[in-house]
């Protein structure tokens, strides 16, 4: 009865515990029990979520559009910045501009997503008043077209800005320090002996063959998607599959909470492959091993 | 390994400014009792006070004095900190040089745990595990532990399986040695600096996910904590007290993190020597 928690042991009656017992099949064997959930899960069932009073498949897919649009966008953004700065300052390493870069970076990397959320909100909504409070769209506003578009835009602005500062350092640091190896190779010395030009050398020979690592882990990082925003969809109660996840916590919707874990790990197993897919284009030395 | 790791943290300014940070913060979770001028659970009926020669930060929403609050959030962070820090290098050790040391199919099925605990993030099993169990920090240090020693493994496999190689171990591995006295004389004594980088950057995953657990409400709630101020803050955002009461506590956990952030990344190079005489200036 733990699944409802200590109170709703307050409102027990024997025939709402039988009738419990009947809806979960508590009184099935846990082999049977699991090997129904193994079935069922094969023809794309996941369960009923009591909070939400639908299946929890539904739930889900209701919420991971508006995840997909702020991981992604937040994503794409703070590795393609990470990246730039990462060669720019590689390139001029040990100069005055690479140190403060680095420090600042570093420094930005210490801030917890969750907090540089709660700076932005309190800073651009609650003060002054420029973005919404909360949500992903104004309720009951009629809006379509252009104006649809940009009241989502407006909400999802600063969600955005704080998790592209939050998860700009990594992909800067781990460019940054690719970068440094990577300007030492010998080819990097025929490169320069060619003639070729700076910005031929710094993007297409050094810049190109510091992206791996960053790719690689933007790849984990897309696998973390779900869980990626959690916190700052929180904090902006963002409606995305983040929030699902905290608000069925605190309903102890297990179902859900359930069908969201088995949705993160399967994500992360397929994106997995797929950046193992992704990575002789980067890198053709790859496809030559073994 | 002959690059040592106090000279790497010395020689580059983050890494001396990291360590003060640390030093300060420890100072003040050591010395809590005696900074703090109110007991941090003390309520009374003065709630939500703007700061005074009283309170320098106000009180919060059951008149508990938010400066007492702060110092004494700086022992519970710390402390899950370096707890989980010590755990899960221990594990790691003893599993990644267990694995290179005994190989066969004992490696590989350590190994394979490994590669499975580090695919799946590890925020949603804890907040998942939190959720049911509300832990309390000798919990949650176990559980982060647990689940954070797999990284570190990794690494420390790869390095012990290029130590074992030396010919020191072959000699001591002559006269008779056994595979504990190798790990114990030989395999871990070299391994001192990568496990001190896996140490700080375990500390500062369990400095960040003890933040968070509290921030999202599933860790103990009678314990003071960062996370757990924060919380409570936002949900009086609409109120100017964020000034007084969320900001100088989020400070007070990113300034932890940097310093920790800023440590690691200057004890990096023992991990990668060509990343070396980079900050130096």
């Amino acid at each position: 009865m733990a699944i409802y928690g200590d109170e709703a042991l307050v409102a027990m009656t024997p025939e709402l515990e039988a009738h419990l017992v009947e809806r979960f099949a508590l009184d099935k064997p846990l082999w049977q029990q699991f090997g129904t959930y193994f079935l069922t899960l094969f023809q794309g069932e996941l369960g009923y979520s009591y909070y939400y009073n639908a299946t929890v498949l539904s739930v889900i897919l209701g919420r991971l559009p508006w995840t997909l649009l702020l991981v992604g966008t937040s994503l794409l953004l703070s590795t393609i910045l990470g990246i730039v700065l990462g060669i720019e300052s590689g390139w001029r390493r040990g100069s005055r501009t690479d140190r403060a870069m680095l420090a600042g970076l570093m420094s930005l990397n210490g801030f917890p997503d969750f907090f540089l959320g709660m700076l932005l909100l309190i800073t651009f909504s609650v003060t002054w008043g420029i973005f919404p409070l909360a949500g992903a769209l104004t309720p009951y506003s009629g809006l379509s077209g252009l104006g649809l578009l940009l009241d989502v835009l407006k909400h999802l602005f600063l969600p955005v800005a704080a998790l592209t500062l939050a998860h700009l350092a990594s992909g800067y640091l781990l460019t940054r320090n690719t970068m440094i190896t990577v300007l030492k190779e010998p080819y990097m010395l025929t490169a320069k002996a060619k003639g070729l030009s700076q910005r031929v050398l710094k993007y297409r020979h050094a810049g190109r063959n510091s992206m791996l690592p960053v790719v690689t882990q933007a790849g984990i990082w897309m696998g973390r998607v779900v869980t990626g925003a959690l916190f700052v969809e929180m904090v902006f109660a963002y409606p995305g599959v983040g929030y699902l996840t905290y608000e069925a916590l605190l309903a102890r919707d297990y179902p859900v909470i359930q069908g969201v874990f088995l949705i993160v790990a399967v994500s992360v197993l397929v994106i997995n492959f797929l950046i193992d897919l992704s990575y002789p284009k980067l890198d053709p030395r790859v496809s030559h091993a073994h | 390994m002959h690059i040592s790791l106090k000279r790497e943290i010395k020689e580059s300014g983050p890494g001396k400014t990291g360590l003060i940070i640390l030093l300060l913060m420890v100072g003040v979770a050591v010395l809590a009792p005696v900074i703090a001028p109110y007991d941090p659970y003390q309520q009374s009926t003065a709630s939500l006070l703007p700061p005074s020669w009283h309170h320098w930060l106000g009180t919060n929403q059951v008149g508990q004095d938010i400066w007492s609050r702060l110092v004494y959030g700086a022992r519970t962070s710390l402390l899950v900190g370096f707890g989980v820090g010590i755990l899960s290098t221990l594990l790691g050790t003893v599993f990644g040089v267990s694995a290179a040391l005994v190989g066969g199919l004992y490696e590989k099925v350590v190994m394979r745990i490994v590669d499975a605990f580090i695919v799946i993030p590890m925020i949603i099993i804890v907040i998942l595990i939190s959720a049911y169990i509300s832990p309390g920090i000798a919990t949650l240090i176990l559980l982060l532990s647990l689940l954070g020693w797999q990284g570190g493994a990794r690494v420390i496999r790869a390095q012990a399986l290029s130590l074992k190689e030396r010919g020191h171990v072959t000699a001591a591995k002559s006269f008779g040695a056994n595979q504990f006295y190798i790990a114990w004389r030989h395999i871990v004594p070299d391994l001192g600096p990568i496990l001190l980088v896996d140490f700080i950057y375990g500390v500062r995953r369990a400095v960040f996910m003890e933040a968070g657990l509290a921030f999202l409400g599933i860790s103990d709630p009678t314990v003071v904590s960062w996370g757990m101020m924060m919380r409570d803050a936002l949900s009086f955002s609409y109120l100017n007290v964020w000034q007084w009461w969320l900001v100088p506590t989020g400070v007070a956990l990113s300034l932890t993190i940097i310093g920790l952030t800023f440590v690691g990344h200057a004890a990096e190079p023992v991990l990668e020597p060509r990343l070396r005489g980079v900050e130096i200036a």
